[in-house]
């Protein structure tokens, strides 16, 4: 387990953790109707910064995204004493999509794009800090994924301290994806409600500094699930599957009684609230008070998971959970108990929940009570079995050289129609799904063993979903024909990648995608290893899977056992 | 009638990505969904990305389009009879 140190919530309701609870507690929302704004034409509902805010919020030579970033790690690091250059300290930064409005604005005037690695390496330099950031990249699940990461990193030993921070910024090019999506609300959204029509989407930072330490009455974060549902990568399983998994796997050794409360994601969508109720009906937690903070913020994407387990702790800590607000009257099958209007809670200890694109599920247990923690996995080094090194004119499959013809995308589609040929599913994929979904059939092939359900597919890159982010300004740069696709929309998630390969095969251990600003081996090995070490997955698919360009990639994947 | 369903089937084909299907293989009043081409909720949203880009049309309820995505031939006909460009 590791100790929170500090926080800090930087949205457009405050500049603070304590400014955004008490909004929070007064009923306080700025999700409000925007018309023909951030590029996007007709109107939708969001909470946005305001103009002025953004003015204020900027640091001089960082962009609007590294800005919001700065301020909110500089506000949490500054009620701490710890050293932002001890190489015992790890900067995690979750994040689904970054700087990605600059990409447009920079692909005319020919200047670099601040990828999301490059970003993460901006604001380390900024403060200091000498390790490798890490970008965890897991659509809507980030801020979960990325408290794990730093979780199974402190377990291991291998830092003292962890700054993790979610993010995201809000511009035409998300609120163009998910309106192709149809999962906008064009209303204040109304979680788990029967009259609920979509989700908002919102912007904001939240941070939280975690120590190795653990001190008398200090929050907790105790030990978390990550998994995948195996089912679709844009649709959750109906019956709550993967959510299922990730909760029974967090929960082991924790009395449901005592927990204050459950933070679920409540995007407001019909499919992920009635996916929730069913997961929490299946899991044994239908009497346990429901908080969802969607109704105040939006969906604040990679700030979310953060974001949303802090305000849990202000509410927890002063023992009155907020209304769910929008939410009136049950619109799901699940039995739950919402939290329709403020209500005392008792209690130390919470659970927080999260699904989302690609398949990715995620559950946190945090206490500052007594909780007694699972006992520890059989651990154990994993060992590779096999390995596949493709470039975008070579195959090297354990070693040998595998013969193919042409380059680039032709060669992909040669491997395709020499090897698979008979999932069609491949054709609708982007460059990077494509590069990632070859090389692992190969890999499997090779391997010729039944699936194992218990496997992880764990990614890193430097690219993200470049060619696939081009692809979706494309679909939105030209006012006169702006037709978004959801398909083209979905693959700028790099981490559809991974859920591809889960869906396929059917794994249902974690599926994660991490960008980094430079490719370190040693920080990707220990990673993998802590993964493997402090989950129940048996094995992992995993490596380096960089897409630049359609023609230009390079991946190396290995399979490691238990 | 004829031509807006080729037109279709090759609008279909080309979102869709179906790259080892032809105009062909498309019968007029086979299912779109479940069994025919096999096509799922990501592809729904596309083909109503279809019906604005290049008849106008926009459904605003994507639970309209269980109807109107049957089969190619009753989306010519929800076409021809919405169509605004």
């Amino acid at each position: 387990m590791i100790s929170v140190l500090s926080t800090n919530i930087l949205s457009p309701l405050g500049a603070s953790t304590e400014q955004n609870y008490r909004a929070v507690k007064e009923g306080r929302s700025l999700l409000e109707v925007h018309q023909d704004e951030r590029g996007v034409p007709g109107s939708f509902v969001a909470s946005l910064f305001s103009d002025e805010q953004i003015d204020a919020l900027n640091v001089e030579g960082f962009t609007r995204f590294e800005s919001l970033v700065i301020r909110s790690v500089q506000d949490a690091l500054s009620k701490t004493d710890i050293d932002p250059a001890s190489d015992r300290l790890i900067f995690i930064l979750s994040t689904t999509k970054a700087d990605i409005e600059e990409l447009a604005a920079v692909e005319s005037e020919d200047k670099n794009y601040s990828s999301p690695g490059r970003a993460a390496g901006k604001v380390a330099e900024y403060f200091g800090f000498v390790n490798t950031p890490v970008v965890v990249c897991n659509a809507c699940i980030s801020g979960v994924s990325a408290q794990m990461t730093a979780l199974r990193l402190m377990n291991q030993g291998l830092y003292d301290h962890a700054v993790v921070c979610g993010a995201d910024c809000q511009s035409s090019f998300v609120i163009s994806g998910f309106s192709s999506f149809k999962a906008l609300s064009p209303e204040p959204c109304r979680p788990f409600d029967i009259d609920r029509m979509g989700l908002n989407i919102g912007e904001a930072a939240a941070t939280i500094v975690f120590s190795a330490k653990t001190s008398e009455g200090a929050w907790r974060l105790i030990q978390g699930s990550l998994t995948n549902d195996a089912y679709h990568v844009s649709a959750p399983s109906p019956s709550g599957e993967g959510s299922i998994l990730a909760i029974k796997d967090a929960l082991c050794g924790v009395d449901v009684n005592s927990l204050s409360c459950v933070s679920v994601h409540g995007t407001a969508t019909m499919f992920n609230d009635q996916m929730e109720s069913m997961a929490i009906q299946a899991t044994g937690l239908s009497e346990v008070p429901l908080s969802t903070l969607k109704g105040y913020y939006g969906h604040t994407m990679g700030a979310a998971g953060v974001l949303e387990c802090i305000l849990t702790m202000c509410a927890v800590d002063e023992g009155l959970l907020p209304a769910c607000r929008g939410f009136e009257e049950i619109g799901v099958s699940g039995k739950v108990d919402i939290v329709g209007e403020s209500r005392p809670v008792s209690g130390e200890s919470f659970l927080k929940m999260i699904s989302g694109f690609g398949g990715c599920n995620g559950a946190l247990i945090y206490s500052k009570g007594e909780i007694s923690e699972k006992p520890a996995y059989k651990g154990g080094s994993a060992t590779v079995s096999h390995h596949i090194f493709m470039d975008s004119k070579s195959v090297v499959l354990d070693g040998e050289s595998l013969e193919v013809k042409g380059t680039g995308k032709e060669m992909l589609s040669q491997i395709y129609k020499s090897y698979i040929g008979d999932y069609p599913k491949f054709h609708k994929m982007d460059a990077l799904g494509k590069v990632v979904c070859m090389a692992s059939e190969l890999l499997l092939r090779k391997e010729n063993a039944a699936p194992d359900a218990s496997r992880a597919v764990i990614l890193f890159n430097n690219s993200s979903s470049i060619v696939a982010d081009r692809a979706h300004i494309a679909c939105i740069c030209d006012m006169e024909n702006y037709y978004p696709s959801p398909s083209t929309f979905l693959y700028t998630l790099p981490n559809i990648a991974a859920g591809e390969i889960a869906i396929r095969h059917g794994y249902k251990a974690e599926t994660s995608l991490y960008i980094l600003d430079r490719k370190d081996q040693k920080l990707m090995d220990a990673i993998v290893e802590s993964s493997m070490r402090e989950s129940s997955a048996g094995s992992v698919i995993t490596g380096w899977v960089d897409c630049k360009a359609e023609d230009e990639f390079e991946v190396e994947l290995s399979i490691l056992n238990k | 009638m004829e031509e807006l369903i080729r037109d279709l089937k090759e609008q279909i084909i080309d979102a869709l990505n179906l790259e080892e299907i032809t105009p062909e293989d498309i019968e007029d009043n086979a299912p779109l969904f479940g069994d025919g081409l096999g096509l799922d909720s990501i592809d729904a949203l596309e083909l109503i990305v279809i019906l604005d880009k290049y008849y106008g049309i926009k459904l605003a309820n994507p639970a309209q389009g269980k109807e109107i995505f049957k089969s190619v031939a009753a989306i010519a006909e929800y076409v021809a009879k919405n169509r605004t460009k």
